[in-house]
């Protein structure tokens, strides 16, 4: 489902002493089965625009098309159920709104909501909690007895359930220790590319901005200030520090040692054995020099 | 989603603002005591005039009492609306069957929506021009007194700040988990009475989970910080009370004389 944003401007508390653009004439495209990283300082409107994909806010001007579905400002209200299925929204520390008696119904919630069958959910229930990697032993415990990035598969488990073609991820990572995130991020990048869904993340780490995305999207006083490739939107390293954004730390090493190699150039490296490669690259011109 | 001004403080810089909390407290109760007195057109239109200068000089936008009138709008009217129609007495205006508008009706009726919208507006202006912790330090500090007879008046005013601070918390978690929720597929605002009522557990419980720890959490917070209660404790922001505040309870005095006055 291709994502398109129309000159998409939203404002909170309209005609109040409290009034608020979050979003600014946002015209963007997000292509069907990418993976997405918003990146942005806090308040620059990242969350806000997610949150029109699937129409839990509506544009004050503008238009926003996922897929088939249009939501448009001057639109009344209109059934976004359809659009809800097809796009899942895991919220930051969703471990917050779980609520059932037991893991698994927990789970079913959604699936349920959306007119599937018992059986149905429960079969969809029990094929998520495995993808999240939480043991059979759990699922007829109470969700509230977990810990708490165990809590977090279970809600993750909750929105996989609905077996949705985009996710929106509200900084799936925030507050997990580096292994919890490594496993949470890989179960997203894995099930983009085997299921190939559309993923939309949420994030204020840039590596893993830099190393799972196709496409980055550096937000700004509401407004998208760079959209590209994560090697491209990298490159800008001055504009993205005057923004109170930074590059990945990979990125930052690399520069630290060419400096001391007297040089001035921007490398993109993200990944761990690319950062070698870069420094190989680097050593090896050093000696050709001596 | 959640447009509730009563109740809401607007940081501003006005005279209003500025008073005294506990002179703003102490006039607002007078004055809706002396609503009561106004029961003629010259007293009714003098308590008119008091909240429009009230009004003026918090310059506080008419839009937002409008919002904070518009809520208690029915219950005005339904009031009017009784007075209209059962007050007796004075020249029949109008009559419909059983029902009859009087001209003492007709005055009555307008005189009570008079009394109820001036009480809302000086009480919406209240809270408008107060922050909640100015108003619970200011009910603390007149209650003082009691603590001689060991009243927990500090522990009391606390409790209400506390409760206060958390309410705009807890609506903002009550919009994250309605938005939460309805991502699921769960609808609030639609389906039959039982299928809207159903839909508000999965609301309620992660509100109640939240709220639980959030307070175990400030619990614990506070020991560690070794807070015990009001013994020796100072306040950062100290009340004062200027030559405005003694200037407004002088012409709130000055008002119940003239209605006093004035009235039949």
């Amino acid at each position: 489902m291709d994502i398109t944003f129309e000159h998409v401007t939203h404002v909170y508390g309209q005609k109040t002493p409290f009034e608020k653009k979050a979003l600014n004439d946002v015209s963007l495209h997000i292509p069907s089965g990418s993976f997405t990283s918003i990146i942005g300082h806090t308040g620059s409107g990242k969350s806000t625009l997610v949150q029109h994909i699937n129409g839990l806010l509506k544009p004050s001007a503008g238009r926003i098309s996922v897929g088939d579905f249009v939501i448009d400002a001057n639109q009344k209200k209109q059934d976004l159920k359809p659009l809800r299925e097809k796009v899942g929204y895991v919220f930051q520390y969703p471990e917050h709104q779980l609520f059932e008696e037991t893991i698994i119904k927990d789970v079913c919630f959604g699936p349920m909501n959306f007119g599937v069958s018992d059986s149905e959910a429960t079969k969809r229930a029990e094929e998520s909690l495995q993808l999240v990697g939480l043991p059979a032993a759990y699922w007829h415990r109470s969700p509230f007895d977990l810990s708490g990035g165990q809590m977090r598969r279970v809600a993750i488990a909750g929105v996989l359930a609905v077996r949705p073609q985009v996710i929106i991820l509200d900084e799936p990572t925030a507050g997990l220790d580096p292994r919890g995130r490594e496993e949470i991020l890989s179960l997203f990048s894995d099930l983009h590319k085997r299921l190939n869904l559309t993923i939309i993340m949420v994030t204020h780490n840039m590596s893993d901005a830099a190393i799972y995305s196709d496409q980055v999207i550096a937000m700004d006083g509401g407004k998208p200030l760079l959209a590209d490739t994560p090697e491209e939107v990298f490159s800008h390293v001055e504009l993205l520090r005057k923004v109170g954004l930074d590059v990945p730390e990979t990125m930052e090493f690399l520069s630290k040692l060419l400096k001391k190699a007297g040089k001035q150039q921007v490398v993109t490296a993200f990944t761990l054995d690319d950062t070698a490669d870069a420094v190989i690259d680097l050593l090896n011109e050093v000696k050709d020099h001596v | 989603m959640f447009n509730l001004v009563i109740g809401q403080y607007v940081p501003m810089d006005s005279y209003v603002h500025k008073l005294d909390p506990r002179s703003k407290l102490i006039s607002v109760f007078l004055f809706v005591l002396i609503v009561f007195l106004a029961n003629n057109w010259v007293t009714n239109m003098l308590m008119v005039l008091f909240c429009l200068i009230g009004i003026f000089l918090s310059k506080m936008h008419f839009s937002f009492i409008y919002k904070g009138l518009r809520s208690v709008f029915i219950i005005v009217l339904i009031t009017f609306l009784l007075n209209l129609f059962l007050a007796t007495g004075g020249t029949v205006l109008f009559s419909w069957g059983w029902l009859h508008v009087t001209t003492n009706g007709l005055t009555q009726s307008i005189f009570i929506a008079i009394r109820i919208v001036v009480i809302i507006v000086v009480t919406t202006l209240l809270t408008l021009t107060t922050s909640p912790i100015e108003i619970t330090d200011g009910m603390e500090s007149m209650l003082n007194p009691l603590k001689r007879i060991k009243v927990p008046v500090h522990e009391f005013a606390l409790m209400m700040s506390i409760s206060l601070r958390f309410i705009p918390t807890l609506l903002e978690e009550t919009e994250k988990i309605i938005k939460a929720q309805a991502a699921r597929g769960s609808d609030f605002t639609s389906g039959s009475l039982k299928s809207r009522i159903k839909a508000i557990v999965p609301l309620l419980v992660p509100l109640f989970v939240g709220a639980f720890k959030r307070a175990e959490d400030l619990a614990m917070a506070m020991e560690a910080r070794g807070y015990h209660g009001d013994a020796g404790r100072t306040k950062l922001h100290q009340l004062n009370w200027g030559w405005r505040d003694t200037l407004l309870l002088v012409s709130i005095v000055l008002l119940a004389c003239v209605l006093i006055f004035m009235r039949n």
